[in-house]
Order: structure tokens, then sequence, then C-alpha cells
């Protein structure tokens, strides 16, 4: 699903923030990437996500050589992806709703054919009544949701998570990380960064560990 | 687990950009770029127009003059002219301007007063050729001469050579006009663009990040700025219209028109070419914002 092998990155002339990655991701397999503020852990979900280039190391994604990919093809490729961004990312001029179905329109989908989907998962994260607020009038927990719920709604390939809990209570958390699990049962690969130790003690999945760019396999897949 | 990849959705952009601030007074600035545009346009049709009446006017015509001697020409060689002319193959009429007339064409240089009447005018023939008729203009004027020492022929070609020239000039300075306000306007609305592009950026990078393909992006910024134009250089080129509309009539409001110069106003008939410059302005705004978001998206991953 996701191999890195020999992954160097610095941004510009800066120093290596990442040095030597290597792991893979199974197939719907479950990891928690975890590490100190710092460690690198956001430029290497970014470098999943095709939002940033290595500098040096071999990334495949889904079988492919992303270094050899061509342009046009990547598109397809992100589609298969759900990301939730640590900064959210939500349009401010779209509801809830809006946002949350954005995968789907951009997918080809016709609102008649969402409607429910978005709906109900909306309210599965405690936003039922706020569908059509948009983000500013939304606290920081609500629109992290929001965010949640739009990186799953389409159901991905892959769903990589930037520190996804770190706004809501811990029964929100509870909720949420169940939603991840629940959607990692139904196939979809799940790596969710986070500092969240509870979150991480709930499950038994894999833990991976950056430490000043390099990275340590703390604990396999139960 | 994915979703069909469809063009269907795709092709709903509503509201995937918002209005972006400040976007007034760029609607402003293609308005006064598509007025101007317009204007320019109206004067390439006018000057073209008079341009093409001032030559068939004068095209098939001839003017003989017998200067005056004293007072008034001596009427011996006026007869003896016009003889001659309407004798000549290919003239289909001959004859003499009267005071009146005269008077009339000199009434824009010098006005109606009394003392015109008191000057010397020299009688002029007017000469009308039959279509397609190509006289001996030097052998007519030899024979002029003979019958009638004090005529002169005047077969309008270099005052038809001049006006060909001016019309031209006119013509060809209103399209530089036109083809700079054509590029000022191309220059706006790319410039606009990239600074939308900019406060975009955001929208835009989530919008790539998500798997949406470049003409996607592409046609949000497209359609938002060919409408933007569209709009705004309907009613540039409206206001236009309306000041071809006004010019043309002002003579209706008691501002007498000066008879040697075209008329100021656009016929009807001429006035859909100024459509042209809406669909021209949205056009370029088409083309600019696409080569603008393209290039930008291509910097990104």
């Amino acid at each position: 699903m996701v191999r890195f092998e020999n992954v160097g990155m610095r941004y510009g002339a800066g120093p290596e923030v990442l040095r030597d990655v290597s792991f893979a991701l199974d197939p719907g397999s479950f990891t928690f990437l975890t590490g100190p503020s710092g460690a690198g852990k956001s430029t290497l979900l970014k470098l999943v996500f095709m939002a940033e280039r290595p500098s040096r190391g071999l990334i495949s994604l889904f079988g492919r050589d992303l270094a050899i990919l061509r342009r046009a093809d990547l598109p397809a490729l992100r589609r298969r992806l759900g990301v939730v961004f640590q900064e959210f990312r939500l349009l401010d001029h779209l509801s809830a709703f809006d946002n949350v179905a954005l995968p789907l329109r951009l997918a080809g989908n016709r609102p008649g054919d969402y409607l429910r989907d978005v709906e109900e998962l909306l309210s599965w994260v405690g936003l039922g009544e706020r569908m059509h607020h948009k983000p500013a009038t939304l606290s920081g927990g609500e629109q992290q949701r929001v965010a949640i719920a739009r990186a799953v709604v389409a159901k991905p390939d892959l769903l990589l998570a930037d520190e996804p809990t770190g706004n809501v209570d811990p029964d929100m958390g509870e909720r949420l990380i169940r939603l991840f699990v629940e959607l990692n049962r139904f196939g979809t690969t799940v790596m969710i960064a986070t500092h969240d130790r509870a979150l991480i003690e709930s499950t038994r999945a894999r833990e991976i560990r950056l430490i000043d760019g390099r990275l340590i396999e703390m604990r396999g897949s139960a | 687990m994915r979703q069909p990849a469809a063009d269907t959705g795709e092709r709903r952009r509503i509201g995937i950009l918002p209005r972006e601030q400040g976007a007034g007074s760029l609607d402003l600035v293609i308005g006064v770029m598509a007025f101007l545009a317009a204007l320019a346009l109206g004067g390439v049709l006018i000057a073209n127009r008079s341009a093409e009446t001032w030559q068939a006017g004068l095209a098939g015509r001839l003017t003989v003059q017998i200067l005056p001697q004293g007072q008034a020409a001596p009427e011996k060689e006026v007869g003896a002219a016009l003889k001659l002319l309407r004798s000549t193959p290919g003239v289909v009429f001959a004859g003499p301007l009267s005071d009146a007339d005269n008077l009339a064409l000199v009434e824009p240089w010098l006005g109606r007063d009394a003392v015109i009447s008191a000057l010397p005018f020299p009688t002029l023939i007017d000469v009308r050729l039959a279509p397609g008729a190509t006289p001996d203009i030097a052998g007519l004027e030899r024979q002029l001469k003979a019958a009638s020492p004090h005529a002169v022929l005047d077969d309008h070609r270099r005052w038809i050579g001049r006006l060909r020239n001016t019309a031209n000039t006119v013509v060809l300075s209103a399209f530089a006009i036109l083809a700079l306000i054509a590029l000022a306007t191309a220059a706006t609305v790319a410039f606009a663009t990239r600074a939308g592009l900019a406060a975009h950026r955001e929208i835009v990078e989530l919008l790539h990040l998500m798997g949406a393909k470049d003409r996607f992006i592409a046609r949000a910024f497209e359609w938002h700025y060919f409408l933007a134009a569209l709009i705004a250089g309907v009613c540039g080129a409206a206001l236009a219209v309306a000041a071809f509309l006004g010019a043309g009539s002002l003579d209706q409001f008691g501002f007498a028109s000066v008879s040697f110069l075209p008329p100021l106003g656009l016929p009807l008939s001429e006035l859909p070419w100024l459509a042209a410059v809406p669909v021209g302005a949205s056009i370029i705004a088409w083309a600019t914002a696409r080569a603008s978001v393209i290039a930008a998206l291509h910097e990104l991953y």
C-alpha cells in the first residue's frame, strides 16, 4: 500500500527533517505514527499524500513509484486517499455539509446520490444540527470533526490523519477512533499521527515512532 | 471503495470559489475598457463608412470650373464648355450649379452673410459619367481649354487619393487603439486572475490535494472571469451604444451637424458589431484565466 525506502527530506537548504526512513504499510493495516513535536510526523504524512517530494529515497503508493508517475495520473491516486489535516483546511465559504461533500463532488457524484450519506455521517460525528453552518461559526472541535468526516466520506483506500483528536474531548475522541476502526474493518488502511497515548492504547494497533527524523518500530500490529 | 470518477460532478462548479474581495473594481475596469474598445470599434466603422461614402460620392463625377472674369464667368465660355461636355461620349449629365448651390458650398466656411453674394464666384459645372465610363481626361482637358480658355477640369483624383489616405490613417489609428485596449484588458484580466489565484491559493492547493484535476480547478476560475468580463463588457458596450445613439440624434436636439464631417452616430445596422466587444473581452478573460491557473498549478506537486 505504502512503501518508503531510505527516504530523506529537507526543506530548501535546511537540515534534514527525515533521515533514511524506511517502512511499509500493508493493505488493511492500522498504524499510529508517534513522536515528539518537530520530529517530522507531519512531513512524513505530507510525503504520503503528495504535498511534498522527498529529497532522496523512494516512495511508492498503491504499488506505484511516485518519482516516475506522470502528472496526469496523480489526481486519480489522490482520490484514493482521505486526509485529515492538522490545521483542518476547510473551505470557509462552504457549509459543513458542502465541505464534507466536496470529495464526492470531485469524484463526480450528484448531490442526490450523496445527500443522505453526508447527513448521516455528520450526525454520527455530532454535527447533525449544525451541518449548514460555515466553519467560522463552528468551534475548533466541530471543525475538526467536519475535517474528519470529509476525509472518510468517500471511503478512501488509505486514510491519513494528523492529530485528529487534538481538539475534542475524550468521549468524542473515543467516538472518532471507533469511526477509524470501523472504516479500517471495511478495508481502509489507516495511519494516524498523534501524541495522544490514550488513543494509542485504546487499540492494539502497530506504532511507529519518529525521533529526530529517524523511524523506530515500537509495536507490531496485533 | 472508491467513488467512480466521472465528469458530471466536475461540471458542477458553482460555489467552489468565493467571490473575492475587490472584484467590483475589476468589473469596473473591464467595463470601462469595454466602453473604450466599443468607442474605438465604432470609430473604425464610422471612418470606414465615411471613406466609402466620400469615394462613392466623387467617383464617376467630374467638375469643371469656369473662372470668373470680373464679377462673373463669361457666359460664352460656359455655353461652349457645356456643349463640348454634353457631346463627349460617356457623359450622361452636365449642368451648371445654381447660385444657391454655390452659396451652400461656401456656407460652412464663410457663413450666410449677405456680403457673400457680392463675391466673384466661378461657374461650376457638375459632370456625371455613365457607370464604368473612362473618358480620356487629358484629351478632354485640351478640348476644354480650346473651347473655353478659363475652364479648369477637376477629376477629383487627387482629392479622392487624399481622402483615401486620410480615411485609411483614421481606420488604422482606430484599429491600433482597439488593439492597445484589447492588450490592456487582457493584461488587467491576467493580473486580476493571478491576484485572485494568490488569494485562493489555499483553496487551489486543497482541491489539488483532494484529487481535483487541473482542468476542473482551471474551469472554476475561467468561468468565474468569463462571466465577470462578459457582464462588465456588456455594460461597457451598452454605454457605448447609448453614446453613439446620442451622438447620432444630436441634430434632433438642435445641434447642427457639420456638413463636411462624417455623422458621429452609428446606424442601427452597424450597432450589432459592438457586441463583438463583450464577446472579445470575455474570451480574453477566459483564455488568460485558464493559462494563469494551469501555469500556477504546474508549480505545485
